[in-house]
């Protein structure tokens, strides 16, 4: 038995071959192989052939089949050699066992990545399966970039790829970047992301990540100028080293945010020492995603959520901040959620509670902060005075602004009108707007909506307006109180430790 | 750091095949380490007791001390507060008594009066490799388990978030008449343990618990390394 004095770990950066991502995220053309002609074709290939021409992809698009044919009015080349110009990106959508020779037919063109959506390799855990994606390691080695396999792909806004089956996914270009195993996590997320008002710079679902996977993506967004924050969503890591040393270098420069599953299953060992057993995976990834200042959440709203905020509000922590609201239970529970999160809610001084109680309601309101504005249907010239008011309290550094517009469903009701028709949104988000500009002080929308029996539908499609509007000016906009503050809450952990605050 | 000190410790343990190191051995490679440990003599004859008595100084801590045997609290080999010769005397024929058929002595450490136990240790995740925890210590550690990790390296911001991360932070500030706990020294204990992991893949965890603070130095009292 020998033992050695070794070295500490070296904390060199890792090197990682030459990549060019530009013409894998922004290809001027692309192969689709695997593509069926047959009864207008209902495979993977043909689905992504439909998808990315929906999406209006702007470069050129090679469908492969062996059987040749058309696609839509598209030719079919039968093989990858048979593509008579350069190719930068391809999507294989061929069954496993053609996947190698695929691979290599395109590293023989010249393609620069590819992403492999078929299915049938280390997935599986039969011998079979493993040897395939042994070989679509060895002809990556190459110098051909493999997502996948087993994934739904890469989608970028800006260039018009797209996921499996996203053909109906924004080509709205936004700052934030997302990573997957899952595919299915990723498509959620990226319709979720359409109408909460989160835009994606690049999103991959990496499946087996076979060649491409956490840390060398995490590396590439991290100097990626078109990401400002990177979000992921990890499974199982391949190696915790460069896992960690790549997320804390990314932290250095922009959030990343995390959603780590699995934490609960991990048992108990049997072991002798008291720190063995009191380490379940749960609290060291809890431990380590905090020793890189990654933010840590705990389910795909609250990963949606955090997104949000960090691509709409300043890059900065809000310790103190002002709810303005009326109608519910506003005062004590903002409190209590906002203490839960280490935020102050201070009282606003007496002169500015005069102020702002001259535009409120009496008797009902209360302008001390939590300001409640007696009832919901306060108007928003009103509102627009509270808000103001309160920004002139030097310390609030964010507003929260409560609207309870359910409430309007009696009126609507009384005119026999849907309520779109007889709630002021566009003012409403026109004036909160103006408090944003004026005040400089960022300014978050909750929009709670307790009624959504089918009979009041018009209620939801109303919500859906007022986050339209809302989004267009830039402002977040969260369904309840408690998510719009623990968003804030991981803006505070996060640039607090970023800034040494 | 004197690591060949330890390495020493850790390839005599390995070659008896000894998968746990004894409190006292244990404590050898934590003091290579600058890692402070109560002073302790480890003795196997009465012959010797009334020496190593007059070097530590009553009131002290008698505890039967041998790799073979993890919990010493459990198994009544623990006498604390003796404050003299005849009390010495009877605890150490009682220790060695009960350890019959274990090779082993008895260690006679200063008593430490410091209230506030902490705990710290080192374990190996499959992912991320050695890790450092820091917490409450004592009978808290199982109770509240008011316990956080960092991944070795340490720096020392990492372990002066350690301590600002559990629940029970406060324990380390100025607290009931007692002094604020030298978080220096504290870091600096977790730093280094996250270092012997990082020296020796042989050391799978280390257990140090407690580790009370004496006013406000951080002493370690009891110590358990189990080897790979």
């Amino acid at each position: 038995m020998s033992i050695s004095v070794r070295k500490s770990a070296g904390r060199g950066q890792t090197k990682y071959p030459a990549t060019d991502y530009e013409r894998i995220f922004h290809p001027q053309a692309i192969a689709i192989i695997g593509v069926s002609a047959e009864k207008n074709g209902v495979g993977f290939g043909a689905g992504m052939f439909r998808a990315i021409t929906k999406m209006g992809f702007a470069g050129k698009i090679f469908p492969v089949n062996p059987k040749g044919g058309k696609i839509s009015g598209w030719k079919i080349y039968k093989r990858v050699e048979d593509i008579p110009e350069k190719v930068d990106f391809a999507v294989i959508a061929v069954t496993a066992k053609h996947v190698p020779e695929t691979l290599e037919a395109c590293h023989k063109i010249g393609v620069a990545g590819v992403e492999i959506l078929s299915s049938g390799f280390s997935e599986l855990g039969t011998e079979e399966g493993q040897e395939l994606e042994r070989q679509i390691q060895k002809t990556a080695a190459k110098g051909i970039r493999v997502v996948g396999p087993n994934c739904f792909g890469i989608y970028c806004p800006k260039s018009g790829l797209t996921l499996l089956p996203g053909p109906d996914l924004t080509r709205e270009s936004g700052s934030v970047a997302f990573l997957a195993q899952s595919g299915g996590m990723s498509i959620d997320l990226a319709h979720k992301g359409r109408w909460m008002g989160v835009r994606f710079s690049k999103m991959v679902s990496f499946g087996n990540g076979a060649d491409l996977r956490e840390a060398e993506l995490i590396n590439y967004l991290a100097g990626d100028p078109e990401t400002q924050v990177i979000s992921m969503y990890i499974e199982g890591i391949k190696d915790g080293e460069a896992f960690f040393q790549e997320l804390k270098a990314a932290a250095a420069r922009k959030p990343v945010i995390v959603y780590k599953s699995g934490l609960s299953e991990a048992g108990q060992r049997t072991v002798a020492s008291h720190t063995a057993s009191m380490g379940g995976s749960g609290i060291i990834w809890q431990s380590v995603l905090k020793q890189a200042n990654a933010v840590q959440v705990h389910n795909a709203e609250e990963l949606a959520q955090a997104n949000l905020v960090f691509s709409l509000l300043p890059p900065r922590s809000f310790k103190a901040i002002s709810v303005v609201g009326g109608g519910g239970a506003i005062g004590v529970t903002a409190c209590d959620i906002a203490e839960q999160y280490g935020i102050d809610i201070p009282p606003l001084p007496i002169h500015l509670q005069e102020r702002i109680g001259s535009f409120l309601p009496k008797p009902g309101s209360s302008a001390v902060n939590p300001i409640d504005v007696a009832n919901p249907f306060v108007g928003h010239e009103a509102l627009k005075e509270a808000l103001i008011g309160a920004a002139q309290d030097e310390r609030i550094e964010l507003q929260i602004i409560v609207s309870l517009l359910f409430h309007y469903k009696t009126i609507a009701n009384m005119f026999s009108k849907p309520i779109a028709e007889v709630v002021p949104y566009r003012e409403l988000t026109q004036a909160v707007r103006d408090v944003v500009e004026q005040t400089g002080k960022p300014v978050v929308a909750v929009l709670p909506n307790v009624k959504r029996e089918l009979e009041s539908m018009d209620i939801t499609e109303l919500i859906a307006l007022t986050r339209q509007e809302y989004l267009r000016y830039g402002i977040p906009v969260f369904d309840e109180l408690h998510e719009a503050i623990r968003a804030i809450a991981h803006l505070n952990a996060y640039y607090g430790r970023k800034n040494h605050e | 750091m004197n690591n060949i000190k330890a390495m020493k410790v850790i390839h005599s343990n390995l070659q008896k095949n000894h998968k746990t190191l004894s409190e006292y051995e244990s404590k050898q490679i934590l003091a290579a380490y600058d890692i402070p440990i109560t002073r302790e003599i480890l003795i196997r004859k009465q012959e010797q007791l009334e020496k190593a008595v007059a070097k530590i100084g009553f009131p002290i801590v008698m505890k039967g001390c041998s790799a073979d045997i993890a919990h010493k609290t459990e198994k009544g080999l623990i006498h604390v507060d003796i404050r003299t010769i005849s009390e010495a005397k009877k605890a150490f024929r009682h220790l060695m008594a009960e350890m019959t058929g274990f090779d082993g002595g008895v260690l006679l450490q200063e008593m430490i009066k410091g209230r506030r136990e902490l705990v710290m240790g080192l374990t190996r995740d499959p992912q991320f490799g050695p890790c450092v925890m820091f917490g409450l210590g004592g009978i808290f550690t199982e109770i509240l388990r008011d316990v956080t990790f960092r991944r070795a390296p340490l720096d020392n911001r990492d372990a002066q978030d350690m301590m600002q991360d559990i629940k029970g932070h406060k324990i380390l500030d100025a607290v009931r008449g007692m002094q604020a706990a030298d978080k220096k020294l504290l870091a600096r204990m977790l730093i280094n343990l996250g270092q012997i992991g990082l020296d020796f893949d042989e050391v799978q965890e280390i257990d140090l618990n407690p580790v009370l603070l004496d006013g406000a130095r951080p002493v370690v009292v009891d110590a358990l390394i189990v080897l790979a």
